[in-house]
């Protein structure tokens, strides 16, 4: 599962063993959303204006990042929140766990948060002995069965309703019959229960508005009220990278978000939360804590264009036109965020050691970057990224194998060298002649039968300078 | 070159040309991609023609990555502006350059096109292929259904995921068979080179050709 | 607290920027959409309610008792939490409810006792148009638990209320503790694509525009 962070992605041995269904689910979600969101964006006229915006917002919040950290760390403290500082996944977990035994938590509620996927929570929580229960039904579903999310915005999309109704009659020991509307009314009371009960709920947070210390927390389900409004302590898991300096700001992402996401104008809970209730029959927690969460981020900052991976709002629609990962679902990104916002986050955070897999697991097709509400320059950031895995940069050394750079220079050579390369175009046709099959190469040895094996080789013909020189 | 001798157009073929550096610069060798591409500013240099290629992923190189591998203090940076200012994919060059829509051409076949993603979104150049498309006499053109998801070349893709590369291609098959046409146009060798080796595969008859071979085409059989 | 703060420090230096720095020109925002005649507004947050499965319409004041007979009865409603507003209580919906045997569980019960509450009444802030968005603001008289736990959410709703954009409701709602959206009743799709209403929040909203 994602709780570990992986010691290393192996997005090649992944992709070789693809269950049929998760392709299959996977593109049955993505053209939905896409097609809703074709819908929406129709609608706006000025889309491209608001994509341009955007980008401009978030990219200066992250130049004047701590600026705006330090403004939103006031003012939650003076709506009588808590502010921590995590350095990395382990601080995180601790100061969670440090809040929860202090207050002798049994029971956590937990609203969908990639952030808490990120550190490995669940995962923390269970060793303290405390038992936490995802709220969201998708991230229900894949708690009880054990496994990862498919694709971030429906996680369980890849099971079928009779795999869940077996999973809740075995884990939960209720009569499940194969229907939506039912399985639903299960875990709703189930989960309605633990809501009542719960000493804490956890959360993560969409946006973190600086100007009045506010948290945005955007759900369909209404779970994300619930774990931030019944328990009497919320804590909120949230990375530095998602504040926005003010409530103008917000409203330009406001309007991107769902419609990017799902293709709705806006999601069916939005919900603002700017102080503690201390105790007032309002109805909401008596104590807030709000975790800001570094691992890594700090880092990517110094890249100017690594940093742009930041302005991210997590809505999706990258994955949603990505023909790779349509074809793969998300397992084999091998981490909580998988598509071409995994492709380029996870090595920059893990480090291209651990993943340098992935920035290769793309044909820089493009699409995501047409789509990408804030215009993250995704496949830029690849190529930079590939970069950083076969040259290496002052900072870190080429991950990439021997084989694999000895190649690249030897390339370069073939292409650098005018006579040489002349001499390999009369070269090739003759050598290659025994394996032409008229006009074609079926097979060549490894490594090059990596193309054969999926289709044959044009051969060889040094045709155009012949003809030429006529 | 038959499209240009119609047009009356000179072509000059530089032989110490090789290659712009793309696929070195695509697997992460920006390093040796350099050097190549030196050479292939010192190349085109020698002259200010207009320098046109039949490539949209070569050109898309020059025009959108060349300035990261010059970039201003570099001592090539002059001339890296002067040559990405005046290299062309071959259809932008003959509709926004040249001008014409018209060529001459017929070709009486039925064909769908494929937008490779260099062209489309790197270099934006769309419409004017359906322009030229369009002066084409007798030709009957199919809408390609998903015709602008990737055929799952990618380069250095092909080779480093093959399995997943064989997925995006047998899509794109699928797409290309169920027109019932009798050729495919796209326009870059990588796309051609997938797409004509899928076909082969399939056992199918549909051909891959390159648009320049459609527009220079007048009415006989390729 | 920020002095010694290691994560900012290192934001600093990856930022190149000293503690004392000014902020950079913040990019300038678009312009807010333009309200229609009010008829038409009412019209379009109708149909986008109703498009999400809530169900929208306008009565007058005299059909409010009768409605509400009729809404229990469908809804099986046996117990109600109510938002105590000046805007509300002049419709007497208390009393009412009260002399047909619903209960009226007080705002400042257990969690447990509020959640066997199958309706909550509340009113609304303001509500969009364009989106179908109702907005709540939550204070001691209005708890953010009566549009949250109940099955049926029913919202009296003064014309007046509704605004064009986000931009005008932010202006208004951004000093209040808790702010609520609601667009439409809660939703799913996370089983096979199939969508099911009523998750975790009510499965039924009503929304009567009091014309």
């Amino acid at each position: 599962m994602t709780d570990r962070t992986p010691n290393y992605i192996h997005f090649s041995d992944y992709t070789k063993h693809i269950p049929e269904n998760i392709p299959v689910a996977v593109q049955q979600a993505t053209n939905r959303f896409l097609g809703n969101r074709e819908a929406r964006v129709a609608e706006l006229p000025n889309w491209q204006e608001l994509r341009q915006v955007a980008h401009e917002i978030r990219l200066h919040t992250l130049e004047n990042l701590d600026f705006y950290l330090t403004q939103l760390e006031r003012q939650v403290v003076q709506n009588g929140g808590v502010v921590h500082w995590a350095a990395n996944s382990a601080e995180a977990r601790a100061i969670v766990i440090d809040i929860a035994t202090q207050h002798q938590v049994k029971t956590v509620v937990k609203a969908k948060s990639m952030a808490s996927e990120e550190i490995g929570l669940n995962e923390g929580l269970s060793e303290a002995g405390i038992q936490s229960f995802e709220t969201d039904l998708g991230e229900f579903i894949i708690q009880l069965a054990g496994v990862g999310p498919s694709h971030i915005i429906v996680p369980a999309v890849h099971l079928k309703k009779e795999e869940i109704a077996n999973l809740f009659a075995n884990k939960l020991g209720v009569e499940a019959p194969p229907e939506p509307v039912q399985l639903t009314a299960i875990a709703r009371n189930i989960l309605r229960e633990k809501f009542l009960k719960a000493e804490m709920g956890i959360s993560g947070a969409n946006f973190l508005i600086a100007e009045t210390g506010t948290l945005v927390i955007v759900t369909n389900e209404g779970n994300g009220r619930m774990c931030t409004t019944m328990p009497d302590i919320h804590v909120a898991v949230v990375g530095i990278d998602k504040v926005v300096p003010d409530w103008d700001s917000l409203t330009v992402l406001l309007k991107l978000l769902a419609r990017s996401a799902t293709g709705q104008k806006l999601s069916t809970y939005t919900s603002f939360i700017s102080a503690t209730s201390r105790g007032s029959s309002e109805g909401g927690p008596k104590e807030f804590h709000l975790i800001l969460l570094d691992n890594g981020r700090t880092r990517i900052l110094h890249d100017p264009l690594g940093r742009e991976t930041l302005k991210c709002i997590r809505c999706g629609c990258c994955l949603n036109v990505c023909p790779v990962y349509k074809n793969v679902g998300g397992y084999a990104y091998g981490w909580f965020i998988s598509g071409p916002i995994g492709a380029i986050f996870t090595p920059q955070i893990l480090g291209t050691h651990i993943a340098q897999e992935l920035p290769f697991a793309s044909s820089l097709c493009g699409a995501c970057v047409d789509v990408c509400p804030v215009k993250v320059p995704i496949t830029e950031i690849l190529l930079h990224l590939r970069q950083r895995v076969v040259e290496g940069n002052q900072h870190v050394k080429p991950s990439a194998p021997l084989w694999i750079r000895s190649a690249g220079k030897i390339g370069t050579l073939a292409f650098q060298i005018p006579w040489l390369y002349q001499l390999g175009t009369r070269l090739l046709p003759f050598l290659t002649a025994p394996l032409n099959k008229r006009g074609w190469i079926p097979s060549l040895p490894p490594p090059f039968n990596r193309w054969t094996r999926v289709r044959p080789f044009p051969a060889f013909s040094a045709r155009f300078r012949k003809w030429w020189s006529k | 070159m038959k499209i240009l001798q119609r047009l009356d157009i000179e072509p000059i073929f530089l032989p110490n040309q090789t290659c712009c550096g793309q696929p070195l610069f695509n697997s992460g060798f920006k390093n040796q991609a350099k050097l190549i591409a030196t050479e292939f500013l010192k190349t085109f240099g020698v002259n200010d023609y207009p320098i046109v290629s039949p490539s949209g992923s070569c050109v898309d190189m020059v025009v959108h990555h060349y300035h990261e591998l010059f970039p201003a203090g570099t001592p090539e940076h002059d001339l890296c502006k002067d040559i990405t200012s005046r290299t062309y994919e071959f259809s932008q060059f003959l509709v926004n350059f040249i001008k014409i829509t018209d060529l001459g051409a017929s070709f009486p076949h039925k064909v769908t096109y494929h937008p490779s993603c260099h062209l489309l979104r790197g270099l934006g150049v769309n419409q004017e292929v359906y322009q030229l498309l369009n002066g084409v006499r007798n030709l009957q053109l199919i809408p390609l259904p998903e015709a602008e998801t990737c055929c799952g070349f990618g380069g250095v893709f092909s080779v480093v995921y093959p399995d997943v590369s064989r997925k995006m291609m047998n899509n794109k098959i699928k797409n290309i068979l169920s027109t019932d046409v009798e050729y495919v146009i796209a326009n870059d060798a990588g796309c051609l080179m997938n797409i004509s080796g899928g076909l082969s595969k399939a056992g199918s008859s549909v051909k891959a050709i390159h648009l320049i071979e459609v527009l220079a085409s007048t009415g006989g059989d390729q | 607290m920020s002095n010694t703060n290691p994560i900012i420090d290192n934001i600093r230096k990856a930022l190149n920027r000293l503690p004392n720095d000014t902020v950079s020109n913040k990019p300038s925002i678009l312009k807010p959409r333009i309200s229609g005649s009010q008829e038409s507004e009412l019209d379009m947050l109708i149909a986008e309610i109703n498009k999400l499965s809530g169900f929208a319409r306008r009565i007058t004041i005299d059909q409010i008792e009768s409605e509400l007979l009729n809404l229990i009865k469908v809804e099986k409603i046996t117990k109600t939490l109510l938002w105590d507003t000046p805007w509300l209580n002049q419709f007497n919906a208390r009393k009412f409810l009260e002399s047909n045997n619903i209960e009226i569980i007080p705002n400042n019960s257990s969690k447990d006792k509020l959640a066997q509450c199958e309706l909550g009444i509340t009113e609304a802030d303001f509500a969009l148009p364009e989106t179908g968005t109702l907005v709540l603001l939550s204070s001691q008289s209005k708890p953010r638990t009566t549009s949250l736990l109940p099955r049926v959410h029913l919202v009296l709703l003064n014309p007046q209320v509704v605004v064009p954009d986000l931009h005008q409701v932010f202006a208004s709602t951004r000093d209040n503790p808790y702010t609520v959206f609601i667009t439409g009743p809660s939703r799913t799709s996370d089983i096979e694509l199939i969508t099911t209403l009523g998750v975790h929040g009510p499965k039924s909203l009503y929304v009567w525009i009091i014309c």
